[in-house]
């Protein structure tokens, strides 16, 4: 199935060590545009580090990340944003002392030059799509409430909003569903099978449940290597993968 | 949302329009004088506004670039006073005194006006850009980049006081010429002086205005919020922090020309750092994240300041009613006086409007139409 898709993303021997630990430890993996890809893994596995080398947060040690077959891994966090990687990050981030509306502008960054900027003023041309977004997580009627007033599944929604509006081909998703409650988690997963198809996302996730409505592939990392890869049911089953999950109370509960 | 904008392009225009009526109203030479330098001291902390209240950088050492604009003017009209301040080669006096006998060659542009006039504004914007590209595209930000600021201000000042032939050292530049352009000769001491710094005030008050309100301008507040946060959506933060950086020292390079025609000298003093504390205090005082409040901030600050001056024993208490309204305003107000002013305006008339005849259905957050937010 995969293999009739283009490759979008391949990491070839990354290894990343934090004065001296090896948080990441030689791991090929690979993307095709299109796919929506799960990584798990128990804590500590490095998946949020991998994400974080992908989009330059964290450095690589050894290895290469090609993004559209060319290498990305040297570019600062800018220029790899501006080549189409959209981050949400584990820890909610977004602007809180700004509004909702402020900080879907502050997404929508397709012209990100000072000078083009500096000519731009609120109410502008984004003004319908920024409605739409908000409309598509929810905040239609939160616009112009403080970012900080916002409730936490709220955040997290307003957070994936904001990459939505940067409109990156490929969306690395680090557990978008912490702190919702299940109905929210359900809408999450409809709104991520509506984006299949349009944008590439690596969704870390630890909610099984939420994993399994949607994903295809998922791929299980362990100590920094990539551990097994297949459908739900496939790496549920796998023994290694047990075994990996034994000491964190079994894959769902990690 | 273009409500909120208009109210506020209009509170701004009431505040320029009350400054520029003054000279109407005071019909003393010596008060407008001592009126523009609070207005000068105005521009300053919209400068100051800008880099800090918009991107979050603590400048130091503003007056750095504020001294830099000033040399700038008085090195002009310095100029125009050769042959009759000079000895016997047609060069400023102090030069003839510190015998040199040639016009060094640093000096030779500022015969001409308009190179004058675009140096007292870009040599103060290049030297912010370089100093906000070493420190911003190292990631050096908070405390350490205000260190830096800091000791850069220290750097230029010793600097200047060292080069005396070039400078005229600790006494600065004086016996300048007054400043005359399309005709027109602007008196330290004299309404058209006072009309000129308030009209310079009101183009940088709305032309700050209009940077914080463009896309730039939320993206430096997104930086001020999160720093991190803004570069994975694609922003090249150093860039967008060197420009602020280097427009608020253009700003206050135009306030030093400004201070130069005001006060008819420029002194090494003007890049001190007790000017660059003042600007902290005042803009921290109006509410650093108000243009307008800041401005009003430094207005009243050493509006007062001056009035308690004609008494020596109520400007030292004064000194310390500052200090101490300082720390309060930091602790307890952040916004300083003008979030505590929207505050105020957000809680009154709301009731007053609202009482009756809405209906509670329609108080959600986008109706309700009020002052905060304009300053
Ligand atoms: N900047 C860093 N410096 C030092 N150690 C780090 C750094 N970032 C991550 N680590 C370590 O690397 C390991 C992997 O961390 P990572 O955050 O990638 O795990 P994770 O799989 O996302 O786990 P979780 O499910 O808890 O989020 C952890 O042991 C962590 O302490
Ligand atoms: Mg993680």
């Amino acid at each position: 199935m995969t293999a009739a898709r283009e490759q979008l993303l391949a990491l070839k021997q990354v290894t990343v060590a934090f004065s001296g630990f090896i948080a990441v430890d030689r791991l090929d993996f690979e993307v095709a545009s299109g796919e929506l890809r799960c990584l798990i893994g128990p804590n500590g596995a490095g998946k949020s580090t991998t994400l974080d080398l992908i989009c330059g947060k964290s450095r690589i040690t050894a290895g290469e990340i090609a993004f559209r077959g060319a290498p990305i891994h040297a570019f600062r966090e800018f220029r790899i944003a501006r080549t189409g990687i959209g981050r949400k990050f584990q820890v909610p981030s977004v602007f809180r002392e700004l509004t909702v509306r402020e900080n879907l502008e502050i997404g929508c960054s397709r012209d990100p030059g000072v000078w083009r900027n500096l000519f731009r003023f609120t109410g502008g041309v984004d003004t319908e799509r920024l409605e739409r977004l908000a409309v598509l997580v929810g905040l239609e009627d939160h616009l112009e409430t403080q970012a900080a007033q916002l409730s936490h599944g709220q955040t997290q929604w307003l957070e994936i909003a904001l990459i939505l509006a940067q409109d990156p081909a490929l969306i690395l998703m680090d557990e978008p569903t912490a702190g919702m409650t299940a109905h929210e988690t359900n809408m999450t997963a409809e709104l991520f099978n509506r984006l299949r198809g349009k944008h590439t996302l690596i969704v870390v996730e630890h909610d099984m449940g939420f994993v399994r409505d949607i994903a295809e592939t998922i791929s299980v990392m362990h100590q920094g290597k990539l551990l097994a890869q297949g459908t739900a049911d496939e790496v549920s089953q796998d023994a290694k993968v047990r075994e990996a999950y034994l000491g964190s109370g079994g894959i769902g509960h990690a | 949302m273009s409500g909120k904008v208009s109210r506020q392009i209009l509170l701004y225009g009431v505040v320029c329009l009350a400054i520029l009526i003054v000279p109407v109203l005071v019909d003393d030479a010596f008060l407008l004088n001592k009126y523009a330098r609070y207005l000068i001291f105005g521009m300053l902390a919209i400068a100051l506004s800008l880099s800090w209240g918009y991107a979050g950088i603590l400048n130091l050492g503003q007056a750095t670039t504020f001294g830099l604009g000033s040399y700038c003017m008085a090195m002009f009209l310095k100029l125009k006073t050769v042959p009759i301040h000079t000895g016997s080669d047609g060069l400023p006096d102090f030069m003839v005194w510190n015998n040199v006998t040639e016009l060094p060659w640093i000096w030779v542009p500022f015969h001409s006006m308009p190179v004058a006039l675009l140096a007292g504004i870009l040599v103060p914007a290049l030297f912010a850009a370089l100093l906000g590209w070493f420190m911003f595209g190292g990631r050096i930000a908070g405390v350490y980049a205000a260190i830096i600021t800091l000791a850069a201000m220290v750097v230029v000042n010793l600097i200047i006081i060292d080069q005396q032939s070039y400078t005229g050292g600790f006494n600065g530049i004086t016996d300048l010429a007054r400043f005359e352009i399309f005709g027109l000769t602007f008196d330290a001491y004299s309404a058209s002086t006072y009309y000129l710094v308030a009209i310079c005030l009101t183009v940088t008050l709305f032309l700050a205005l209009a940077v914080s309100r463009s896309k730039t301008g939320l993206i430096l507040q997104a930086v001020r919020d999160q720093e991190e946060r803004v570069r994975f959506f694609g922003y090249d933060v150093a860039l967008y922090k060197t420009f602020v950086f280097a427009l608020s020292a253009a700003i206050a390079g135009l306030a030093g020309m400004l201070y130069t025609i005001i006060m008819e000298f420029a002194s090494p003093t003007f890049l001190g750092v007790p000017l660059s504390l003042s600007i902290v205090i005042w803009v921290a005082v109006g509410g650093r994240q108000s243009l307008l409040g800041a401005m009003l901030g430094a207005v009243l600050v050493t509006g007062v300041q001056g009035a308690l001056s004609e008494t020596e024993a109520f400007l030292e208490t004064w000194t310390l009613v500052m200090g101490g309204l300082f720390v309060l305003i930091v602790l307890f107000m952040p916004k300083g006086l003008a979030g505590a002013f929207e505050a105020l305006v957000r809680r009154f008339p709301k009731a007053a409007r609202e009482g009756g005849a809405r209906h509670a259905a329609e108080q959600s957050p986008k109706s309700q139409p009020h002052l905060g937010g304009a300053l």
